[in-house]
């Protein structure tokens, strides 16, 4: 059994002009140890659904139904208080963009890992104290460095500090929410390294959450393109980057140069990500979509197993796309 | 290096700020319009005596050299003789000193308290009741001048349920007793000091919500939210901790205008303060007084301000480094 079965998870937003479907019908399974990315546009509801599965939905935030199953409970529908205690932090902590703004400024970085730590654990300060300290050693800061606060360390210290912060009460699945987007690639591929290994050495499930493609396939093991809301195509890595299957998926992969490849020009996809209010129609993405046909504008696409096994599609004419035709080719 | 060079610099331009102010208020009295020695001296004296009368004054000393006068009195907190009473300054003003800094803190400290409490509850449920009731009272108490909700309030518990003290800092004849003394203060405080908290903490209110409501929207919130730290400890620890900076900078740099708001209110519940006391010595043109009464509370404002800039390096780090170096 999967650590973490997310079944159907429905997240609207609640807005004066009507429900944002940020997170529509998504489905998907994270095992035990392993590494799923979440990739897709700005706006395609990646951030919505991590938000969606440790619970810090905005006030406008509403669950439509769906669940999310995790070591056999359905912890969306656990009470709250529990949910604090007994998930956050202790079986699903978060990599926030360190860089920004997910450290508060006024209080010492040391001080905000002590704090999950005692929030969870029935321990002596003292002992949350050396242990912070000792987590400060494993993603590579000098632990003198405890008592630093924000604005002293750099956007990769930050980061490392953020990583420190997810590892501190020992969970089960780590989210991690574009953990390298606003670093620079010389650190990204530091925290990317770091992240590996340490998950490598703990065991740890995670979601990465990216618009990178490329950093997906450097430390996922499975990947979920979402597009507006919805699971577009869902597989392993492998199958997913060499055979997109997906219009939309093969787009994004094609729009990524390849080093290895023969050169041509980058292609982007054309057209717009759809207004999640009132979205389109059918297949989501049939307005950018050149198969697009009387069936994809009326018929929603279920995400259904192709020929590969465990690599699933939503599109009616993934059988098209599986030939190998470059669809993209003007 | 550090938090004690930083204060030092701070030292260094309240001074200076303390320096122009004295002298503007120096020159200010001196590039008015009307003669100040009219007030002291009868028309109807000779020439002569006038002359004699200027120069008992000091008035007819070259600009410079009142000027150094000026200063080096006030350094002593000699600030002359009021024209209207022919007592020091420094002593009438010695003696209203204690009334006004009564008035002063005890308003201050309940309306701040009072409308931080309010506002911080307002934008922990934003759209609830509390929130809608704090904003729009707020707003409304804020927007009415202050002089005419006292107004309101001397008829409303001075001549329709006559239950409060509406003037004076105390009962006369005062009652016996120290603890009896103590309340019958305390009770002539209470006019004053709500209608300043009524008029006052909407401000307050609106600037704690704003102010947390912006720091419930940063990232960090959602970082402690989601290591699992009870709402309670988010909104405090959190939230409210990272906005105090700005908050204490305003709690100090709103000192001043308190003092001077307590022209106002003395005024009106004919309180025995320096406010008034300026107000009485600026009508009748003593400018002696009016002058000591100025100093004051220029003294006041520079004292606010540095240690608005003092409390504003306490609480926020980020500050302290500014100042060159965090160690």
């Amino acid at each position: 059994m999967a650590l973490v079965e997310v079944r159907d998870l429905k997240m609207y937003y609640r807005t004066l002009r009507g429900h944002v479907k940020a997170v529509d019908s998504v489905s998907f399974d994270i095992e035990r140890g392993k590494a799923v990315g979440i990739a897709g546009e700005s706006g395609c509801g990646k951030s919505s659904m991590a938000i969606s599965i440790l619970r810090l939905l905005p006030r406008n935030g509403e669950y439509h139904g769906g669940s999310v199953v995790m070591n056999g409970q359905d912890i969306l529908k656990m009470p709250e208080e529990q949910f604090r205690k007994d998930v956050r932090w202790k079986q699903i902590s978060m990599i926030f963009q360190g860089a920004m703004n997910a450290l508060n400024p006024v209080h010492r970085v040391g001080d905000q890992i002590v704090e999950a730590i005692l929030e969870h654990e029935d321990v002596s300060h003292e002992e949350a104290v050396s242990r912070t300290k000792d987590l400060f050693d494993l993603v590579g800061i000098n632990p003198n460095r405890f008592g630093e606060y924000p604005h002293e360390f750099s956007g990769g210290m930050k980061q490392r500090a953020v990583i420190a912060m997810a590892l501190a009460c020992h969970p089960d699945l780590i989210i991690a929410d574009e953990p390298t987007t606003a670093l620079d690639v010389m650190v990204q591929a530091q925290i990317l390294k770091a992240i590996g290994e340490l998950r490598e050495e703990l065991n740890l499930s995670m979601m990465l959450i990216t618009h990178d493609l490329s950093v997906i396939a450097q430390t996922c093991d499975s990947v979920v393109i979402m597009y507006a809301g919805k699971v577009a195509e869902y597989g392993s890595v492998m199958d997913v980057y060499v055979n997109p299957t997906h219009p939309y998926a093969m787009g994004l992969v094609k729009s990524f140069p390849n080093i290895h490849a023969e050169r041509s020009p980058v292609r982007s996809l054309p057209g717009f990500p759809p207004n999640l209010i009132a979205p389109p129609t059918g297949c989501r993405f049939h307005p950018r979509c050149p198969l697009a046909d009387e069936e994809c504008m009326t018929v929603e696409p279920p995400l259904r197993e192709v020929s590969r096994k465990k690599h699933y599609v939503a599109c009616h004419k993934a059988e098209i796309v599986e030939q190998g035709v470059d669809i993209w080719a003007q | 290096m550090g938090f004690r060079s930083y204060v030092i610099k701070r030292l260094v331009y309240a001074l200076i700020v303390l320096y122009v102010i004295l002298t503007l208020n120096f020159v200010l009295f001196r590039v008015m319009p009307g003669d100040p020695t009219k007030m002291i001296i009868d028309p109807n004296f000779t020439p002569e005596a006038k002359a004699e009368l200027r120069s008992q004054y000091g008035l007819d000393d070259p600009p410079l050299k009142q000027y150094v006068t000026y200063m080096g009195n006030l350094l002593k907190f000699d600030m002359g003789l009021s024209f209207s009473t022919r007592r020091p300054v420094w002593s009438e003003l010695k003696e209203r000193l204690p009334n006004t800094i009564k008035l002063f803190l005890c308003t201050f400290i309940l309306t701040s308290l009072t409308g931080m409490r309010l506002g911080v509850k307002a934008a922990a449920n934003p759209g609830s009741f509390t929130d809608r009731v704090v904003i729009t009272a707020g707003l409304f108490t804020h927007a009415v001048p202050t002089f005419f909700i006292q107004l309101l309030m001397l008829l409303l518990f001075g001549y329709y349920w006559p239950i409060l003290p509406i003037h004076g800092t105390m009962s006369a004849p005062p009652p016996a007793g120290g603890w009896n003394i103590f309340l019958d203060r305390l009770w002539h405080l209470v006019l004053p000091v709500t209608s300043n908290m009524i008029v006052g903490f909407g401000s307050w209110a609106l600037y704690a919500r704003n102010t947390m409501t912006e720091a419930l929207g940063q990232d960090y919130i959602i970082t402690a939210r989601a290591k699992g730290i009870s709402e309670k400890d988010v909104l405090y620890h959190h939230a409210l901790r990272s906005v105090l900076p700005p908050i204490v900078t305003l709690l100090f740099m709103s000192l001043p205008g308190m003092v001077s708001g307590a022209v106002i209110t003395e005024s009106i519940f004919s309180w025995h303060g320096v406010g008034r006391y300026l107000l009485d010595a600026t009508l009748q043109m003593d400018y002696p007084a009016a002058q000591g009464a100025f100093y004051l509370i220029a003294l006041a404002v520079v004292i606010s301000n540095l240690l608005a800039d003092i409390a504003y390096g306490l609480v926020d780090p980020r500050i302290r480094v500014g100042a060159g170096g965090a160690k």
